[in-house]
């Protein structure tokens, strides 16, 4: 054997293969085989090629693994006969097809013409034009005999043999179920029929897609009851509990049931049954993912509300707010102050959901400012999405008659008419009303806020003792507008379970998420304590399992971040006043290492936000946050300014700090969805900034559509790849109100 | 329920599985070093080979595919493109020849000459067509006609039909937005509704089922993800929920499953993995709305005047400058690859990237060309080609963007290993999509 290699040097690896295949090797041999030639081959370095001499071993030592541990069933040679049988049959199978085609395309009918495609069918059921002939034949056939239900049903019957020996066949065939589907929406076979022949190929094949989407079908279409329907999957967990298809149906079933408050389907009673269902399978085997996701589902049973909820709002419920005419100094440090050019001030509303149709109809405001009586509620959403969770209206306080020096309240009603709807179809039923005060100043200041803003001084710590904070954080109302008993009652019922339960990922996982839910719908006294063991968890996670790590940070960055903001206690912590920016509210999230933004709903006062030294790869969240007027991003992970797209819905930014990051550092791909270059893009408008400097607009577009909607006084890009004096130069034609770019003034 | 059987029939398969999967693993890491470095090398004159003959003579054992035969044309033009080789001209005539048959007169490809256009085949040979590339291949698709078989095929629920009086589901809405979007062809009377009925899909565990009801299912959720992405909606998604379903495929082996306790099944490299790294971007670089709503709320009228004026540009000097412009661009950015910064240019993974690759490398691939489902498995067309797009996307899955090479540690055995990168919303080599992509635009 040795010689023989080494003599046929030249020969590829390929016929060696070949000669391997045919004749297996016994273990032993094999074995010395490998061995003598890896000791022989140092000698033949020099004399025949060493890539093709490591090849040749390695494929022999790989191929006598596979012999010895496949269990043979090496591919089987084609014996010659076999050879000729197959052409045969493909032979035959071109010659039905051929015939079949003709046909179908001279729209011939006959008895013979619909027995040939049926042949092609039980050949191939994946002819799906062979169906649709079929469908036509059938429509012709009835068009004359409509008046015989006999021979209707023969035709009919006929049609589904058809079908039945097609999926014998091949039952993952799409034509072959459609066109049962066709068939039985036609008015023909009985329900016992159909799930006969359901149970056979379901115990063929128990998670087979088809067969379970067609068994819906036929439930729907024969209104059989869901009930029922719920026994057998009773069935099928009960002998096989990972088939997750079964409970995937089972969570169908029950949101249907549940859905309509079906009899002895409530789901205080029904959803701790399913707790304990599902705990069987999982204390059975811990590693088994069926039940695993299952009680996922459960758990958003248990906390989601299916209608959507406002969650908070800026103004909040009773709450007092100063609003200047111009931009403004002065010291009323129990209020928020708020002063803009325009007059007006955003009115924001925050929902648990994405909602659609919020509308001057469905929101209805009284009050005596002037002038608002069709606000122009807009969705704070990416693109042109007509639903979003964040939605603002701009309310004005100057009109055209000034009277300043007064305090109006305003009261506001969410949901007055019906016509707010989520984004799956469910209304905001609890309608809501929330009335502030809005306190007009006469003093008009001349504009003050040329001046530089520095995160590093001026600020004053928060006064804990205050009560004001109450009235600028809205409190979560979701647990108030739930029967929240029994969901208490499971989640804790789930935690005791789970934390006995040995530490393998998934149920530290689950433990995170379930302790995540308790802590959504319990007192802020203990809210603390489950997010100090949730963050304790994914940290686990972090160290436990590498490969999902991504996902565990990003879990646990809204885990501190719902910390934070869960008490007035540990928010008051990172909240400070700028004595320079009128007192504004200044919330300091820096070095926390968080790589995603969350629980914005909580924050909809804060005027100041320091994020940096922290992970973060985009502002996405932040859109929410209207009155934001200054925003350090330093020291982050942004890498180009479409990361900061989300900022162009803050009307009220001016100060801007995105230094230390990695803008620049490459161009933004932009072959990665639909357009080859946004350049090249017919909608983009050509503008003044765009014709004067068409070149550095082509290199900088990024950064031009987001700062070219930005009104920025101060910028600070230092310690990015992008910036330069080239770079300067163009800030300045993009953002003709900059005032101080790095820390330094430009000469205007 | 209280007597639970203490294993069952998927545990014993999922068991047999890990057996063979783990005993390949412990057999590849006790072998000699020459038996490692030919194990994790794509045999690529081997593949070739296969290929090629598949493409020259589709064998009698094929004849089950007789209404897919555009498919196979893209499986493997498609592999060859990855492996960045192209076919010879006599084949690539034959193909767009045997291609411009399967088109229908009014639009759209059927499986074979003569066969109902599908939306599904459709897809595969424009796929193929793009891939093949050139005047010839490209200007043989009948764009007016396609987009009348595409809205003949759009039903009033938002969805797509299959093929005429077929059926509807997450595919067909897929492949009748991807075929669009390469085209160029995309209108409001094609996106309209489709973005709720992809939402209507989606079910709590996050991923993406065929139809309203469905379980979740790797394919589909691809086909879900791309289509909102490429209808820009897909932040309409619960891409959390999405997110969390997606990295929890991958099990023990390293390779995804297709479902929720299913198996391990190599196709899914591509199914699964493409739509974590299209999260991956989503989420570290928010994309710029093509569509910015900013843009396309002003007038109409204005709109038109500033097509024509841009159009007018781009015949002229602009066109040339970006391209400068862009050069350049590359240019710097492969110098920055050496100094330390290169490192923020890369993302951690959300799935676990070389243990796939070592998946598909020693349990899918066939010593002698081809790759397969798992060990045991014969191989086919289908699974080769799904193989290999979903290596591609593991070996540029540290990349924040298409642009930025991999590093050697990225790909498993190595630059000899590495394939051509593919764009994620199509499955098509990212430059044959480029050129495709000019042409398109340039012939609406």
């Amino acid at each position: 054997m040795e010689l023989e290699i080494i003599n046929q040097t030249p020969i590829k690896p390929a016929a060696f293969s070949i000669n391997c295949t045919k004749q297996p090797l016994s273990l032993s041999l094999s074995l010395s085989l490998s061995l003598s030639l890896s000791l022989e081959s140092r000698c033949y370095v020099t004399l025949a090629d060493q890539k093709f001499e490591s090849h040749t071993l390695a494929y022999l030592t790989f191929v006598s693994y596979h012999r010895r541990n496949m269990h043979g069933r090496p591919r089987k040679a084609y014996k010659p006969e076999e050879e000729a049988a197959s052409a045969a049959k493909a032979a035959k199978l071109r010659g039905l097809q051929s015939q079949f085609m003709a046909n179908h395309h001279n729209k011939i009918y006959t008895k013979e013409a619909v027995d040939l495609s049926t042949k092609l069918l039980e050949i191939n059921p994946e002819a799906y034009t062979a169906w649709n002939y079929r469908k036509l034949a059938v429509e012709d056939k009835l068009s004359g005999i409509e008046s015989d239900p006999d021979l209707v049903k023969t035709i009919l019957d006929e049609e589904l043999r058809v079908v039945e020996s097609a999926l014998k066949q091949n039952f993952k065939s799409y034509g072959a179920w459609h066109h049962r589907k066709w068939v039985l929406s036609k008015g023909n076979s009985s329900v016992g029929n159909e799930l006969r022949l359901l149970d056979n190929f379901q115990k063929l094949d128990t998670r087979n897609f088809h067969a379970w989407n067609y068994r819906r079908f036929v439930v729907e279409l024969t209104k059989r009851s869901e009930q029922d329907e719920l026994e057998y999957t009773d069935d099928m967990i009960g002998s096989d509990f990972s088939n997750y298809s079964a409970w995937h149906n089972r969570s169908v079933l029950l949101s249907s049931l549940l859905a309509r408050k079906a009899d002895g389907f409530l789901p205080n009673k029904k959803i701790p049954d399913e707790y304990k269902l599902v705990q069987n399978a999982i204390f059975t085997d811990e590693d088994d993912q069926s039940g695993w996701f299952y009680h996922l589902w459960l758990l958003d049973q248990t906390v989601n509300v299916e209608t959507p909820l406002l969650t908070s709002s800026w103004p909040s419920h009773s709450s007092r707010i100063s609003l200047y005419a111009g931009c403004s100094k002065g010291s009323f440090s129990k209020l928020t102050t708020f002063g803009s050019e325009s007059g007006s001030f955003p009115l924001v509303l925050y929902f648990d959901q994405a909602v659609g149709g919020v509308s001057s109809s469905t929101v209805t405001i009284d009050s005596e400012l002037k002038g608002n009586e069709d606000l122009v509620w807009e969705p704070v959403s990416k693109k042109n999405s007509q639903v979003s969770c964040v939605w603002v209206a701009r309310l004005k306080y100057i009109s055209s008659e000034p009277c300043f020096g007064k305090e109006y309240k305003v009261k506001v009603r969410v949901g007055n008419s019906p016509g707010i709807v989520s984004s799956r179809g469910c209304n905001f039923s609890a309608s809501y009303e929330f009335v502030f005060t809005a306190h007009v100043h006469d003093t008009v200041e001349e504009s003050s806020q040329d001046g530089i803003v520095s995160w590093k001084d001026g600020f004053d710590i928060w006064d804990a003792e205050s009560k004001d904070l109450n009235a600028l954080a809205t409190l979560d109302r979701s647990n108030a507008q739930m029967d929240s008993k029994w969901r208490q009652e499971a989640i804790a019922e789930e935690i005791d379970l789970f934390r006995e339960l040995p530490d393998s990922k998934i149920g530290k996982l689950t433990l995170a998420r379930l302790l995540m839910a308790k802590a959504m719908i319990s007192d802020d006294a203990v809210k603390g304590v489950h997010y100090n063991e949730i963050l304790e968890l994914y940290k686990d996670l972090m160290a436990l399992d590498s490969s999902h790590y991504q996902y565990y940070k990003d879990e646990h960055s809204v885990a501190l971040l719902r910390k934070v903001t869960s008490s007035t206690e540990d928010l008051s912590g990172h909240l400070f006043r700028c004595r320079n920016m009128n007192n504004s509210v200044c919330l300091r999230l820096n070095n926390l290492s968080l790589s995603r933004i969350a629980s914005v709903e909580k924050l909809l006062f804060v005027q100041m936000l320091d994020l940096s030294h922290n992970e973060l790869h985009s502002t996405e969240g932040l859109e929410a946050m209207q009155l934001l007027s200054c925003l350090n991003l330093s020291h982050n992970r942004i890498r180009s300014f479409s990361s900061l797209d989300s900022l162009r819905h803050l009307k009220q930014l001016r100060v801007l700090d995105v230094s230390h990051n990695h803008i620049g550092e490459h161009s933004v791909d932009t072959t990665r969805y639909l357009c080859s270059s946004p350049l090249s893009n017919s909608e983009w408008p050509q503008d003044e900034v765009g014709s004067q400097m068409p070149s550095l607009v082509t290199k900088y577009w990024d950064a031009y559509f987001v700062l070219r909607d930005l009104n920025l006084k101060q910028l600070d890009i230092t310690g990015n790849v992008i910036a330069g004096d080239e770079f300067s130069s163009f800030v300045l034609q993009v953002a003709p109100k900059l005032v101080w770019l790095d820390g330094k003034k430009l000469e205007i | 329920m209280e007597e639970l059987p203490s294993i069952t029939v998927s545990q014993r398969e999922q068991f047999l599985v890990e057996n063979d999967v783990f005993g390949m693993y412990s057999y590849f890491d006790t072998s000699d070093i020459a038996t490692q470095k030919f194990i994790v090398e794509i045999h690529r004159d081997k593949q070739l080979d296969y290929l090629m003959n598949g493409l020259r003579q589709l064998g009698p054992s094929f004849s089950s595919l007789d209404a897919n035969r555009p498919w196979v044309c893209y499986w493997i033009i498609h592999s060859i493109a990855l492996l960045g080789e192209s076919v010879d001209d006599d084949l690539e005539n034959n193909a767009i020849d045997f291609l411009g048959r399967c088109q229908g007169s009014d639009g759209g490809y059927g499986g074979g000459p003569g066969q109902l256009p599908h939306l599904a085949t459709s897809y595969a040979a424009v796929n193929t067509l793009v891939t093949l590339g050139g005047e010839k291949a490209f200007s043989s698709i009948n764009r007016e006609q396609m987009a009348c078989f595409l809205r003949r095929m759009k039903d009033t629920n938002g969805g797509f039909r299959m093929h005429n009086m077929g059926e509807i589901d997450v595919r067909a809405c897929y492949t009748a937005i991807s075929i669009a979007s390469i085209l160029n062809i995309v209108d409001d009377e094609l996106t309209r509704g489709l973005g709720d009925y992809i939402l209507s899909c989606q079910t709590y565990e996050g991923g993406i089922g065929g139809e309203p009801g469905s379980e979740a299912h790797g394919g589909y959720t691809y086909c879900g993800l791309a289509t909102m992405i490429l209808i820009n909606e897909v932040d309409r998604l619960n891409l959390d929920s999405l997110m969390n379903w997606i990295v929890h495929r991958q099990g023990v082996e390293m390779g995804f499953q297709g479902r929720t306790n299913k198996l391990v099944d190599g196709c899914y490299t591509f199914w699964q993995a493409a739509p974590c790294v299209l999260l991956q971007r989503f989420f570290s670089s928010q994309d710029l709305a093509p569509h910015g709503s900013s843009h396309m709320s002003q007038g109409t009228d204005e709109d038109h005047e500033e097509h024509a004026h841009d159009e007018d540009d781009l015949e002229d000097s602009d066109e040339d400058d970006s391209d400068e412009d862009s050069d350049e661009d590359s240019g710097n950015g492969h110098q920055i690859h050496h100094t330390s910064t290169y490192i923020d240019r890369r993302i951690q993974p959300i799935f676990d990237s070389l243990g796939l690759q070592r998946y598909v490398l020693l349990c899918s691939q066939v010593a002698d060309g081809g790759f397969r489902d798992k060990l045991r498995k014969p191989r086919d067309f289908y699974h080769t080609c799904y193989c290999l797009s979903g290596l591609s996307v593991a070996q540029h899955a540290w990349s924040k963007d298409e642009d930025t090479p991999p590093l050697t540690r990225d790909i498993l055995g190595g630059y000899a290993n590495h394939l051509e990168p593919v764009h994620l919303l199509h499955n098509v080599v990212m430059d044959r999509y480029n050129e495709a992509i000019e042409f398109f635009h340039r012939a609406a």
